[in-house]
């Protein structure tokens, strides 16, 4: 089967948003927040890293993530923790054959309460 | 009075060797008739050599599964004024996930062999599920020991086009498939057991559930794959605190 | 000695029916087919296993065709069909005065019935309408209509047939004037032609069957009878129910699925390719529906469609008889290597490729004998998985 596309153009396929169901979005949430999520891992990493070259450096680094550019990829690692982890348990309840016919309810609860928390979190690190 | 529309039609058109390209037909339409009424009316009156699947335009047969506005649907039982308004554009495309024979069909073989492969039986024997709870007699229902009727899934093929995992991992057995395995039971083969409880089997699923949003026939594929987990589940367990002889394992 | 080479045109159940049939007895069988298996009338009948007894009072020799293939398909093929018997349902006086000849009727085709009280039908199928007179009991089924095609296709395929699908005969290849030695051929899917040559040509296109004789300069008495298919989007019996009267609109409602379908009427028709739907005849198909089973009358409508039914002869609607006929075009049209086969009905179609396949053997002096009632066809899903 789809062997006709070769390896690359397959791996992406699963990002085709044509024709998708509201659960569908949900799959593709979660998986571009764990993709997005792995990545700040190794950024983090990186950061962490730099301890190693002495306290300026590090708190050089500091002073940089005071920009609203920083804000605004911290936030981005916020809202992918919330949305990835509501979504989690949904997916582990499911999964384990638990409301299986009311996942799609399950997901728009977690989608609201995700953005209320997002929502709430924005304000805090902005305004106050 | 019939009610008429003028609703423009764009199909997918490829034949073999060449590059797909889409060709847009104008057609009166009863917003109440069916998609497959109208792309065989394209096929009739307007264009000859346009390609599609067809057979019991009732939903019996699963053959005229297609993409309508991008959305897997089975022809036959979607009507236009579901998917389009009068002045609209209706975009008809064959299934994703399958290699294209020409226009609008595919080659479901590798679905077949799977259904095959798993045991999934064409015909089965539950009784009440198939009447909904209303028509239900109200008493017990007189016995049958010999009741058959034709199983719900009917191989269309839609929920393979939908999945997602499916497109990026053709190993992945499919919705269909795990689907199929279930009604055919994992208590009476432990090989079954051991094909779906696997990388390429119930743990490759990733609760898209388009597989139960497109299902035009009541199986429910996405739920069938969660019970399915449960059973692997409940069987770990179970062996867990009572470990299998070691002549049992691999049975 | 190499196989003598048959060209079947038309995959619909009398195709695959004689592909299988010929590939049986060692014929190298081609099907060609304009589109998928089943697309054209076969596809869309109704999916009544018929007993007879709808023939058993005035054509009882499409009744006996009935009763004897309908037990040979429940052996050789019972992954696609719901064994569940039918009811045939008396609602009014008139019905009562058709029961008389229809117990002598199906007593004559030896088609077993069962009289039952109102209350042992409303036991059986409670959804029927209660005040029903009487009924019988009768052994029809129902089936699922590609499957069925498809599985008789996959066992020819098993036995060497080839399948051209989504191939269009163009012309008949000719020898002269009076023979035919096969066909041109417009593969659909690359928009190539082929020249395929044979010992036979067998047009089996039901309907469409004059379409193909005219090629050759030849006719056949065939008179395409459409008729509307109405499929509710609930089951609410477990049997075929059928009026108990003479043939007429909207006789029988059959569950499938989770469906029931009704059908069916009797006109006439211009364009086979098209028959558009009669939005009257969905109104009169829910009210004879509704008469049997009165549930039905709230219940949502999920399929329409309509299937042209190839009947035989003079006569019109359903004074014609529904048997089939073999034509030999040597005999008709003094045109040789041409055969048609028509009429019939979905549950004879073992029958009418065995006749075939008799008519197609004395023609080329072959001597083998038919294996089809006995041979358990495979599963249709091979048709796809073998290569």
């Amino acid at each position: 089967m789809n062997t006709q596309s070769n390896f690359v153009v397959r791996a992406f396929r699963w990002f085709d948003p044509r024709g998708r169901s509201l659960s569908g979005w949900g799959f593709m949430i979660h998986r571009l927040t764990a993709l997005g999520l792995t990545f700040y891992l190794f950024l983090h990493l990186i950061v962490l890293g730099q301890l190693a070259q002495g306290p300026d450096a590090y708190d050089n680094f500091l002073k940089s993530t005071e920009s609203p550019l920083y804000k605004i990829g911290e936030l981005s690692v916020v809202a992918a923790v919330f949305l990835h982890g509501l979504n989690g348990v949904r997916i582990v309840m499911t999964s384990f054959g638990i409301a299986v016919p009311r996942q799609r309810e399950i997901f728009i609860g977690a989608m609201v309460i995700g953005l209320v928390a997002i929502v709430i979190f924005g304000i805090r690190m902005f305004i106050g | 009075m019939v009610e008429k529309w003028n609703i423009t039609v764009k199909f997918y058109r490829q034949k073999q060797g060449e590059k797909p390209h889409d060709q847009e037909i104008k057609m009166d339409v009863n917003p109440d008739e069916n998609v497959i009424d109208l792309v065989e009316r394209a096929w009739a009156l307007h264009d000859r050599t346009l390609v599609f699947a067809h057979a019991c335009h009732h939903s019996t047969c699963g053959a005229c599964g297609m993409r309508v506005n991008e959305r897997e649907k089975l022809a036959c039982i979607t009507p236009v004024r579901s998917v389009v308004a009068n002045g609209g554009t209706l975009k008809v495309a064959p299934l994703r996930n399958f290699p294209v024979i020409s226009d609008l069909v595919v080659d479901m073989g590798e679905l077949y062999r799977r259904m095959d492969l798993v045991g999934h039986q064409p015909v089965d024997s539950d009784r009440e599920e198939a009447i909904q709870p209303e028509f239900r007699p109200a008493g017990p229902a007189e016995p049958n020991e010999d009741f058959m009727r034709l199983s719900d899934c009917i191989e269309c093929g839609l929920c393979m086009s939908a999945c997602p995992v499916f497109s990026s991992t053709p190993d992945y057995l499919g919705p269909a498939v795990l689907a199929g395995a279930h009604q055919a039971g994992l208590e009476k083969n432990p090989l079954l057991f051991k094909l779906i409880d696997s990388a390429t089997g119930v743990w490759r699923c990733h609760s898209a559930f388009e597989c139960t949003a497109v299902c035009p026939s009541n199986v429910d594929p996405g739920w069938r794959i969660m019970e399915l987990r449960r059973k692997v589940i409940g069987d770990r367990v179970k062996t867990l605190f009572n470990p299998r002889k070691p002549a049992e394992v691999g049975k | 000695m190499t196989k003598p080479h048959a060209i079947i045109i038309g995959a619909g159940f009398t195709g695959v029916a004689t592909a299988h049939d010929l590939a049986m007895r060692g014929f190298d069988v081609t099907v060609v087919e304009r589109g998928p298996i089943a697309n054209g009338t076969s596809g869309r009948t109704h999916g009544l296993l018929h007993s007879g007894g709808r023939y058993a009072v005035k054509d009882q020799e499409s009744a006996i065709e009935c009763i004897d293939e309908n037990l040979i398909l429940r052996k050789i093929v019972p992954s696609v069909i719901e064994p569940n018997g039918g009811l045939f349902v008396a609602l009014s006086e008139s019905d009562l005065d058709y029961a008389e000849e229809f117990i002598a009727g199906c007593e004559a085709c030896h088609i077993p019935i069962e009289q039952l009280t109102p209350q042992r039908a409303l036991k059986l199928e409670p959804n029927l309408n209660p005040k029903l007179l009487v009924a019988f009991t009768i052994p029809d089924g129902t089936f699922d209509p590609l499957r069925l095609a498809m599985s008789f296709a996959a066992t020819a395929k098993k036995n060497g047939a080839n399948f051209h699908l989504y191939h269009e005969v163009k012309s008949l290849l000719m020898d002269g004037k009076a023979t035919v030695t096969g066909a041109r051929l417009l593969d659909r899917t690359s928009n190539k032609e082929i020249d395929l040559h044979g010992d036979i040509v067998i047009n089996a296109t039901g309907a469409w069957a004059g379409e193909i004789t005219a090629m050759a300069g030849a006719d056949v008495p065939i008179k395409p009878t459409p008729g509307i298919m109405v499929a509710f989007e609930r089951r609410t019996a477990q049997r075929a129910i059928n009026r108990l009267c003479a043939p007429a609109d909207g006789d029988i409602v059959l569950p499938q699925r989770r469906m029931m379908v009704v059908g069916t009427t009797s006109f006439a028709a211009d364009n086979l390719d098209y028959i558009p739907i009669v939005e009257d005849q969905i109104k009169l198909m829910v009210e004879r529906a509704a008469d049997l089973l009165p549930g039905l009358r709230s219940v949502k409508l999920r399929g329409i469609y309509m299937a042209s039914r190839p009947l035989i002869g003079g006569g019109t609607g359903r004074s014609i008889a529904r048997t089939f006929k073999c034509f030999d075009h040597k005999e008709t049209h003094n045109l040789d290597g041409f055969v048609t086969i028509t009429g019939g009905k979905a549950t004879t179609l073992r029958a009418m490729a065995e006749k075939t396949a008799d008519t197609v053997c004395a023609k080329l002096g072959i001597n083998a004998a038919c294996q089809t009632k006995e041979t358990p066809l495979i599963s249709y899903r091979q048709f796809y998985s073998l290569n």
